[in-house]
């Protein structure tokens, strides 16, 4: 036997076997949870911020008074032709929560540093999972700066559960279409814990809580969403058929001619100051 | 002795072998990693070595050219040409190499994603698909598919060549509005690799064949890499003052007043508001 006449050789091979192991540059796949594919909302599932019950005044938002009101206002006004709260019309990103009830599906990309949400309708979420700590100098943003820790609950020695804290945000941000509001000082702390459902790895939970100074107390939710194995994803430009056109704080409708319309009865038509009447 | 040593180096490092077969060995791929933005100096013109507009000198038919003549010149009057990324709209392929923001690209074995500040990301499959993939419906982005080189046999893959078909439009190349074909039958081919010379600089080879040109176009871009990396938000439409209305842009003046974008510009045809407000 070779490696008994040649035992500094036999070391040497068994060295090399080890190596891959140790390489600092694989990224051992087998060490996070399998999290492929193409996630959703469940089927038959709108997209109301909690899950389990109606849009809107159903929510039962733990709102304070103030904000409650806003939100009264904000779902008469749509109930009248208008847009309420919701400026997803403007096709500026929902940002964070509104953006993980997934109205279009997502994707999770998972590297040792960092974890990526890609969406089709709005640029990527970037869950920072290198250990840092919130910058001090981060410039506000409407999907926040999230920082993440993967942890292994059950011990088998393979991560399964992420979680995330969310701030630094701007606003306005909402946290569903009938407007539900956030507090307009942007102190909004979001805190994620996904992992896939015990019994059925093709659904995932997030259990999602703001904390946010419009409201009474923290609000939890658990967001499920199921994944597609049969993967198709489309560019979804939120500019590119969008009908509404917004001038000063109004928001008008273009019609497929291209005439400007009023979106609500009564409407008046935009201030035409600038425009000389000659056209010159 | 020796016997036993190997027996029990064996019986240790064996188990650890099928760890790794489900690691992503990035040995195996150049480091594109980090940031990537323009070549300092450069604008954001698509040949970087020219200046934006006519010194491109692209060679396009006489059709396109007179296309291109004219968005510049509407442009020095005040109007948009040919350039649409005024309705907030992807720039698409191949304009959004030009890199106006930073942008990061992510590379594992099945499929390298460029993610961009400012557009949707960029899907390059290089799990050996074809162009029949059902979800290969026209974008401004086409649907790229990829393929990793190792051309100097060192066992390391240090060339990704993409191709990327099946678009949609309007698109052009820079903001003087260099138009490509209707048909939006555009091939793109690209071939990235790091400088032999510099590992801090992404080259990217892209030759554009379209039928508006006489002939393929090839550029090459560079890309400096940031290793102090910073992101931001940019959301086109957040301080967009632009307002499209039907063919017309306009603008908004700051204090929420529509404005023409052009001398002479009529304002919008208001025929189905009520002037009388009932």
């Amino acid at each position: 036997m070779a490696f008994t006449k040649r035992p500094i050789a036999a070391l040497a091979f068994l060295i090399a076997l080890a190596l891959p192991v140790f390489d600092a540059t694989a990224h051992d796949e087998s060490k996070y949870p399998d999290w492929s594919g193409q996630w959703r909302r469940p089927r038959g599932l709108a997209t109301q911020w909690d899950q389990d019950k109606p849009a809107g005044v159903a929510q039962q938002a733990p709102l304070k008074p103030e904000y409650q009101k806003m939100l009264e206002w904000s779902i008469a006004d749509q109930a009248a032709g208008g847009q309420g709260l919701d400026t997803r019309y403007t096709c500026i990103t929902n940002g964070m929560p509104r953006m993980m009830a997934v109205i279009q599906p997502v994707e999770f990309v998972i590297l040792p540093h960092i974890t990526y949400v890609h969406f089709e309708a709005f640029m990527p979420r970037r869950i920072y999972t290198d250990g840092r700590d919130f910058p001090k100098d981060s410039e506000p943003s409407f999907a926040g700066y999230s920082i993440g820790k993967w942890s292994d609950t059950d011990g088998d020695g393979r991560f399964d559960t992420l979680e995330v804290e969310t701030r630094n945000f701007k606003g306005p941000r909402t946290v569903e279409f009938t407007g539900i509001p956030l507090h307009e000082d942007n102190q909004t702390i979001v805190k994620e814990t996904l992992s896939l459902d015990k019994s059925n790895p093709d659904l995932m939970h997030n259990i999602i809580t703001i904390i946010d100074n419009a409201f009474t107390r923290p609000w939890t939710v658990d967001k499920r969403y199921r994944r597609d194995r049969n993967v198709m994803w489309f560019e979804d430009n939120c500019t590119e058929n969008n009908h509404h056109v917004v001038i000063g704080k109004e928001n008008y409708f273009v019609n497929h001619e291209g005439y400007l319309m009023p979106a609500r009865k009564n409407q008046a038509p935009p201030d035409l100051r600038f425009f000389d009447a000659a056209g010159k | 002795m020796l016997h036993r040593i190997f027996a029990i180096l064996l019986a240790a490092v064996l188990p650890m072998a099928p760890m790794t077969a489900s690691a992503f060995d990035e040995s195996k791929y150049p480091d594109f990693q980090g940031q990537w933005k323009r070549k300092l100096g450069t604008v954001n013109a698509w040949d970087e070595t020219r200046r934006p507009g006519l010194p491109q000198d692209p060679p396009l038919t006489p059709e396109y050219r007179k296309r291109w003549e004219a968005s510049m010149a509407d442009q020095a009057a005040g109007g948009q040409g040919n350039d649409t990324r005024v309705t907030c709209i992807s720039n698409g392929m191949p304009r959004m190499m030009t890199i106006l923001r930073q942008l990061e690209i992510f590379v594992r074995p099945e499929i390298t994603l460029i993610v961009f500040e400012n557009n949707l990301p960029r899907r390059i499959y290089t799990d050996g698909r074809d162009f029949t993939a059902k979800d290969n419906v026209p974008s401004y982005n086409g649907y790229s598919i990829g393929k990793w080189i190792d051309e100097n046999g060192d066992g390391k893959y240090d060339v990704l060549e993409v191709e990327t078909r099946n678009f949609k439009g309007p698109r052009n190349y820079e903001p003087s509005g260099i138009p490509l074909h209707d048909d939006n039958e555009t091939i793109i081919r690209e071939r990235m690799y790091l400088d032999k010379s510099s590992p801090d600089t992404l080259v990217n080879e892209i030759t554009t064949i379209d039928n508006a040109l006489t002939k393929p176009w090839k550029v090459a871009k560079n890309y400096r890499r940031e290793k102090n990396a910073e992101w931001y938000e940019d959301l086109c439409t957040e301080n967009n003052n632009h307002v499209v209305i039907g063919k017309e842009n306009y603008f908004m003046s700051a204090d929420g007043y529509l404005m023409p974008a052009k001398k002479g510009q009529q304002p919008p045809d208001l025929r189905y508001f009520n002037t009388t407000g009932n």
